[in-house]
């Protein structure tokens, strides 16, 4: 059983399509990185699984649950956890209130979450008062991913988490996102610049214009020469 | 001319703290429903007039109208002025149910002058019902108290508009920076996606923007009613170009700024009267209005956007 289906997803911005039909499956314990151009619908997928925006045609299920349209809001309880390429922070609040406020949807005592988000980014516990905002990219990454962690998620969503990091920060985050994912932990990854991500991942697959054009597991798909050189910066 | 210099800091700490419990609103549904709102002014008026409408009614159920102290008012128009701001609010819940949440996607422009149809509404509707002449919330006339060694008179009641601004301010501070709802009010003025995505309700963030704007508001119309001994329809209009330079001054979109704004703005323009003319006052809030939007429009505790 997969944890995440989605089946012919049709989505867009307004009059703007997209999407024209992408199929994804996201397996229990596996990592999974979507790679292509800018422009492809990378982003686009991610908040229409997520529910921030609503597909016009296709059906998208979690563990077997239709979770086609619903808000994020919703999402959120089921398990999935997502974190935005930009704007992944709240920056005028502090680490901790950040990290509460991933874990929004629950009750009750957090603190073991939050050590055991801080035992993944240890990092973080000594800037427990700072302002976010105030934080290098890479401490604000973290932050992202911590948050997202708080809720426990079944399945992790990351948009471009090396983007704008410089590349020690960015092999520090994957390294990280490996060991998240060694705790049980589904990930899908968008990536732009992948040979990083694919390298961990245990499947990628390739979205152009909207359409998923390629499928195989993450070595194949950095051996792959024609992949490497249309999406992979050529060798 | 200099020596009236502490008697108007005084006259500027009362209207000033006015001007902050007015901001508030203004700042926070600028921050968390992203659009200016025209009609806070008249939000106020209508505080202070169901205030007024509601004292015969807390006076029938038995409340003593006596006056508490040295105060100009009794329980009576306490107990009025506190179901005055929950009517307030809820006749403003039932606008953003009504009017608002239709154009959540309309962009600002649209939300801007729909705020201003609303302004003009509720503003003819006080007048309809009221009448343009003042109102009076009480006839007793107070003296105003020299305080020993400062040179400044103060009267009791003005004493009461401070401290009420400073407590509600204080619990609007706790409640932001404590409560899991106060945290979702600044995540999503912060960053409302994310916020969404985190799965706070935005719709519930707000209901709770506008009922704590709302409830302020009308307290800001109450408090001025108290402090000028009259009310009329335009009195919260009046105070708009006040709140709105308080807000930009601070810094709009963060509730702290609207309440240093309040009190710098409401400041200058009472010390103001000491150079010229008191006809000038709204003058001076446009003078900082104009001149904070010049040299710094993220206001003096703005972040950069």
């Amino acid at each position: 059983m997969s944890l995440l289906t989605v089946d012919q997803i049709v989505s867009g911005y307004g009059d703007m399509e997209v999407l024209h039909g992408v199929d994804l499956r996201v397996d229990p314990g596996e990592i999974l990185t979507i790679i292509g151009p800018n422009g492809a619908g990378k982003s686009t997928l991610m908040k229409t699984i997520f529910g921030i925006l609503t597909p016009t045609a296709g059906a998208i299920a979690f563990q077997d649950q239709d979770i086609t349209g619903l808000s994020p809001d919703r999402v959120v309880r089921l398990g999935l956890a997502y974190v935005p390429q930009v704007e992944n922070v709240f920056p005028s609040m502090t680490v901790r209130e950040n990290l509460e406020m991933g874990a929004f949807v629950l009750r009750g005592d957090l603190r073991e979450r939050i050590s055991r988000v801080t035992e993944l980014f240890p990092v973080l516990s000594k800037r427990w008062k700072t302002h976010v905002g105030n934080m290098s990219g890479g401490e604000r990454q973290m932050v992202a991913m911590g948050r997202a962690l708080m809720l426990d998620p079944q399945l992790l969503m990351l948009d471009e988490p090396s983007a704008a990091l410089a590349p020690n920060l960015a092999a520090t985050v994957f390294e990280r996102i490996e060991a998240i994912n060694e705790s049980g932990l589904s990930i899908l990854i968008v990536e732009q610049n992948a040979k990083d991500s694919l390298r961990l991942s245990d499947r990628g697959c390739v979205l152009a214009a909207g359409l998923k054009c390629f499928e195989d597991t993450g070595p194949n798909i950095l051996a792959n020469e024609d992949i490497g050189r249309l999406y992979l910066g050529g060798e | 001319m200099l020596s009236r210099i502490p008697q108007l800091l005084f006259y500027g700490l009362v209207s000033g703290s006015i001007l902050a419990l007015g901001g508030i609103g203004v700042s926070l549904t600028y921050s968390i429903l992203r659009f200016s709102n025209f009609a806070h002014g008249d939000m106020m008026a209508l505080g202070a007039y169901l205030t007024l409408a509601l004292i015969p009614v807390a006076g029938t159920l038995g409340i003593p109208s006596a006056a508490i102290g040295p105060l100009s008012f009794g329980p009576r128009f306490i107990v009025a002025a506190v179901v005055g701001m929950a009517c307030t609010f809820v006749i403003v819940v039932a606008l953003d149910r009504l009017i608002f949440r239709r154009l959540r996607k309309a962009g600002r422009i649209t939300l801007m002058i729909t705020t201003i149809g609303i302004a003009l509404s509720m503003r003819n509707a006080l007048q309809f019902f009221w009448g343009p002449q003042p109102q009076y919330y009480t006839a007793r006339i107070q003296l105003a108290i020299q305080v020993p060694r400062l040179a400044i008179r103060v009267k009791p009641d003005q004493l009461f508009v401070i401290s009420v601004a400073v407590l509600l301010v204080a619990l609007l501070h706790l409640f932001l920076r404590y409560t899991k709802t106060g945290k979702a009010m600044r995540a999503t003025s912060d960053n409302p996606s994310l916020a969404q995505v985190t799965g706070i309700n935005t719709e519930r963030i707000i209901l709770w923007t506008w009922v704590i704007g709302a409830s302020l508001a009308a307290l800001a119309g109450v408090l001025a009613g108290v402090e000028n001994k009259f009310i009329t329809p335009e009195l919260g209009w009046q105070m708009l170009l006040s709140i709105f330079a308080a807000v930009i001054l601070g810094g709009i979109g963060n509730p702290y700024g609207a309440i240093l704004g309040g009190v710098i703005v409401g400041v200058s323009e009472e010390v103001s009267t000491a150079f010229i003319s008191t006809g000038y006052k709204p003058a001076v809030a446009f003078g900082i209005l104009v001149l904070m939007l010049l040299i710094r429009p993220t206001g003096l505790l703005g972040r950069r956007s």
